[in-house]
């Protein structure tokens, strides 16, 4: 497909099936993300979209009896080759869920420092510059620094889910992979996580899921729509949603089906 | 872990290499500002992390092991050193005195069923009715004293069940008997028949009570034949487990049905049952009981397993489940 | 109103109400009735010995003297051991079996475990005196007799039974019943938590770490408090193979008695009615000292789940 005219490609994927048992919900997907960008991923629910991005980092192969074929260039390296650690990978590329996923067993600072944690950081004063820096950027700050200590869990859903995004950028990923982050949400809440993936692209490269095609339209700069498993258009996002190439496209866009 | 993974096909293709060359020559550094910490850190930490990983799972394997081993080391050394012994003999004789071979647990084996079925007869119905009070009447003070004291009872050590038995019944009619076996065994089955049926019938969900009250049926008509008979399975599947574990209590009737060498010969006459008479002829030190008992034992968890296995086949079939 | 209402549905009503509520006021009145009375059976025994009773670790039937302090420590330290042995084997395989294992593996060994939670008592206290405490003889006591017998807790002659023997199989009989409710806490945790710590770069064991263990602490601490429970109150296996003698001794080898192993052993044989009383006393103890336990443990956990809880949605 088109693939790299740009030079500042970061993720690639090259043809990408991914299975559920014998089910194959990902057929042949290749894409590629500009680095400062928001791709957005549509079509109707059950069309792979979500399989596809959890093979971004590795994360489908978590589930039992599933499978993936093709790979993925992060940076320049494969990262389905032999060898390389998914532990690794899912450290370079942050991830934010449907449902907002605190850990209930932690505080809003523990929650943003877990993965500073992991990579092996105790020093006191850097943690909490990161968490600092990262829920500033995930535009919490003000809303919770008076209650760092409080359980993560008890913020509200919006707060949750850029909680989330908070922990996701602590690490400082390249890139974000973001599976439907609103659809559990408010509309108000949406709106503040919209704005913020928008301020967010400068440093890092989104890759969204989204159900909803305003949203796609709202927020991205390059637009992907699937159908049963499969890319049907891949393209900027003013393109695909005024001058669709193809026509499954446009019967999607206009709402004739899905 | 990792090596659980799929092995990707792809990833040595002609056309994989030379995007991995292309885009490693144009790829430019993320543009994250500020101390540079993360990959110089990581990468030394990450070789430490994951031998704790692979020795933390490798660790939780041998866990499992150890508490698996045991568990089923008893079960198989209970087939092998009961299966000599089983025998038409063992279920029907009487014991023989010591030093005389043969014989059998045919009294203990009466005795436990007699135990065990006039303790269901009475105790059955009174723990469902009781479920029932606690479930639909459950706000009323008098059901909120009644789980008290149920939580309470199930949390007792059952040998001072077998005390207020003793206090009870033994005090009373001066010696140990049929009846107050099945007395200390229903303060044990009362309790669990009751729970289960509570908690069953708080998932029948409330609509259905309102549609019987709607065609204007007796509420107690509801409550029996279309809520409690609904679940059938679920009370039943409490009710077997109940039976089980009653099945295989000792400590209760150590002086309350107390033993019996002779045969069942009245419900105000001492009674034998399985479990005591394993208790006694495991302690004692001769090589013949010592048989009987492993045999006893067999036949003991093959009753108990065979009533579990009965329970968990009845819930699957039943209404109820929770999923 | 009472024209719309036939009246024999209101006498069903009343009726069945009325027979509900009898069966439970004869089941507390019954319980009450029983409480009282085993306090009064062991009434003299208080009275006579009062506060020697707690303290002292005399018992001796044949001079009338009772003291049920050697029995409180049988019972605490054979259920401690218990604990230590069952609760990190319980949860560490739980944590194998729902998180690594094959789903399959994982699913017939928690059937098995399950059924293995039904095994009668006296049967594993059959195996205890056959198996484990020739074992514990042979093997396992000389050899720690060896390498750490400078311990005071590892010295002295091996017999066999005694409090360590006691503390294992107790262990083996807990293990069923803390693995399978610690199999469940983990089953309700959700996938997204476990998916959260995988997507930040957890290794597979940081992840259950992180993820799994350290939001189910306070399932895990009541399937303890449950396991403790049984321990606490296991009368024959434990009447089995501890050798039942009623001394305070040092070493984990030594024998000795839990206060339901001596009202086990003693109870169908006492004669004096001052004997019967301390039994009945001792049975007292245990009742109250396993209801305090109950009690505080419901309160823990009710008060963990608050907290842990909270807004939790």
């Amino acid at each position: 497909m088109t693939s790299s005219e740009n030079s500042n490609v970061i993720l690639e994927a090259d043809k990408i099936h991914a299975w559920f048992g014998s089910h194959e919900a990902v057929k042949g997907v290749s894409l590629s993300a500009v680095m400062g960008t928001v791709t957005a991923l549509i079509g109707p629910s059950g069309c792979g979209k979500s399989t596809f991005i959890r093979t971004l980092n590795r994360l489908h192969e978590e589930i039992p009896h599933t499978r993936v074929e093709g790979q993925v260039i992060l940076e320049g390296k494969n990262i389905y080759e032999r060898g390389v650690d998914p532990v690794g990978v899912r450290r370079k590329i942050g991830m934010v869920f449907q449902k907002p996923n605190p850990f209930p067993s932690m505080s809003i600072f523990e929650n943003v420092a877990a993965g500073l944690r992991l990579a092996g950081i105790s020093k006191r004063s850097l943690l909490a510059e990161v968490v600092e820096q990262s829920l500033k950027q995930a535009a919490l700050f003000e809303e919770v620094k008076d209650k760092l200590k409080a359980p993560g869990t008890s913020l509200s859903g919006g707060q949750q889910q850029r909680l989330c995004i908070a922990r996701a950028l602590a690490v400082k990923p390249p890139v974000l992979l973001m599976d439907e982050p609103t659809s559990a949400l408010d509309p108000i809440s949406t709106a503040k996580i919209e704005e913020l993936v928008m301020e967010l692209k400068k440093d890092v490269t989104v890759v969204m899921v989204t159900h909803n095609m305003q949203q796609a339209a709202r927020i991205s700069d390059k637009t992907a729509f699937f159908l049963m498993g499969e890319l049907i258009e891949w393209g900027d996002t003013s393109q695909v949603f005024t001058t669709p190439k193809v026509e499954k496209t446009e019967q999607y866009i206009t709402g004739r089906f899905g | 872990m990792d090596d659980k993974a799929p092995r990707p096909s792809g990833g040595s293709g002609p056309s994989g290499t030379t995007f991995v060359r292309m885009i490693r020559k144009q790829t430019p550094q993320p543009r994250w500002g500020g101390r540079r910490y993360t990959r110089a850190r990581l990468s030394l930490s990450d070789v430490k992390r994951r031998w704790v990983s692979r020795f933390g799972v490798f660790f939780l394997y041998c866990l499992t092991f150890l508490a698996v081993t045991p568990l089923l080391g008893i079960f198989i050394y209970i087939v092998n050193k009961g299966i000599p012994g089983l025998n038409r003999d063992f279920f029907v004789s009487l014991p023989k005195p010591v030093g005389e071979t043969g014989g059998g647990m045919g009294n203990a084996i009466v005795g436990s069923g007699i135990l065990v079925s006039l303790t269901s007869i009475i105790g059955v119905p009174w723990g469902i009715l009781l479920g029932v009070y606690l479930s639909e009447y459950a706000s009323s003070r008098l059901a909120r004293w009644l789980r008290q004291c149920i939580d309470q009872l199930s949390s007792i050590p059952s040998i001072v069940i077998g005390l207020f038995a003793y206090a009870m019944i033994v005090v009373w009619t001066k010696h140990f008997s049929a009846w107050a076996g099945t007395f200390a065994l229903l303060i044990i089955l009362v309790p669990i028949v009751a729970r289960t049926t509570e908690e069953i019938l708080k998932l029948v969900p409330q609509h259905i009570r309102e549609a019987g009250l709607a065609l204007g049926i007796p509420r107690w008509n509801v409550t029996l034949f279309i809520v409690l008979k609904g679940v059938r399975g679920g009370v039943m599947t409490g009710v077997i487990l109940g039976i089980a574990r009653i099945m295989g209590e000792t400590a209760p009737l150590i002086f309350t049905a107390f033993n019996n060498q002779y045969g069942f010969s009245g419900l105000n006459q001492p009674t034998a049952s399985l479990p005591v008479q394993l208790y006694t002829y495991a302690i004692s030190p001769f090589e013949e009981w010592h048989q009987q008992a492993w045999t006893g034992a067999l036949v003991l968890v093959g009753i108990v397993l065979a009533l579990n296995v009965i329970s968990r086949i009845l819930f699957k079939k039943s209404e109820v489940r929770r999923d | 109103m009472s024209t719309l209402w036939q009246k024999d549905i209101h006498r069903g009503d009343r009726l069945f109400q009325f027979v509900l509520r009898a069966c439970a006021i004869a089941a507390m009145v019954l319980l009450l009735f029983m409480v009282v009375n085993l306090g009064y059976r062991s009434w003299p025994a208080f009275k006579v010995f009062g506060l020697k009773f707690f303290v002292s670790s005399d018992w001796d039937p044949v001079n009338d003297q009772f003291g049920v302090v050697s029995f409180v420590y049988g019972t605490l330290v054979s259920s401690a051991l218990a604990l230590l042995i069952a609760v990190p084997v319980s949860v560490g395989s739980a944590l194998c079996l729902t998180e690594l294992a094959p789903r399959r593996i994982s699913a017939v060994l928690g059937f098995l475990i399950e059924m293995l939670a039904a095994i009668p008592s006296v049967v594993y206290g059959l195996w205890g005196i056959f198996v484990l405490a020739p074992l514990m003889r042979e093997t396992v006591q000389p050899f720690l007799g060896k390498y750490l017998g400078w311990i005071p807790l590892f010295s002295g002659p091996a017999y066999g039974v005694g409090m360590l023997t006691a503390g294992i199989l107790l262990a083996i009989m807990i293990i069923p019943t803390i693995l399978s409710i610690s199999r469940e806490v983990f089953f309700a945790i959700p996938r997204a938590q476990r998916e959260a710590a995988l997507a930040l770069g957890a290794t597979r064991f940081e992840t259950l770490w992180i993820a799994v263990v350290k939001s189910s602490v306070s399932g895990l601490f009541g399937a303890s408090v449950l396991g403790l429970a049984r321990a606490f109150g296991e009368t024959m296996a434990v009447t089995m193979v501890i050798g039942n003698r009623a001394e305070v001794a040092v070493s984990l080898f030594a024998p000795g008695q839990t206060m339901a192993s001596v009202i086990a052993n003693e109870y169908a044989e006492a004669t004096t009615d001052i004997h019967l009383a301390a039994l009945g006393a001792v049975g007292v103890t245990l009742f109250l000292v396993s209801w305090l336990i109950n009690s505080t443990a419901r309160a823990i956990v009710s008060r963990s789940e608050r907290r842990g809880g909270a807004g939790g949605r």
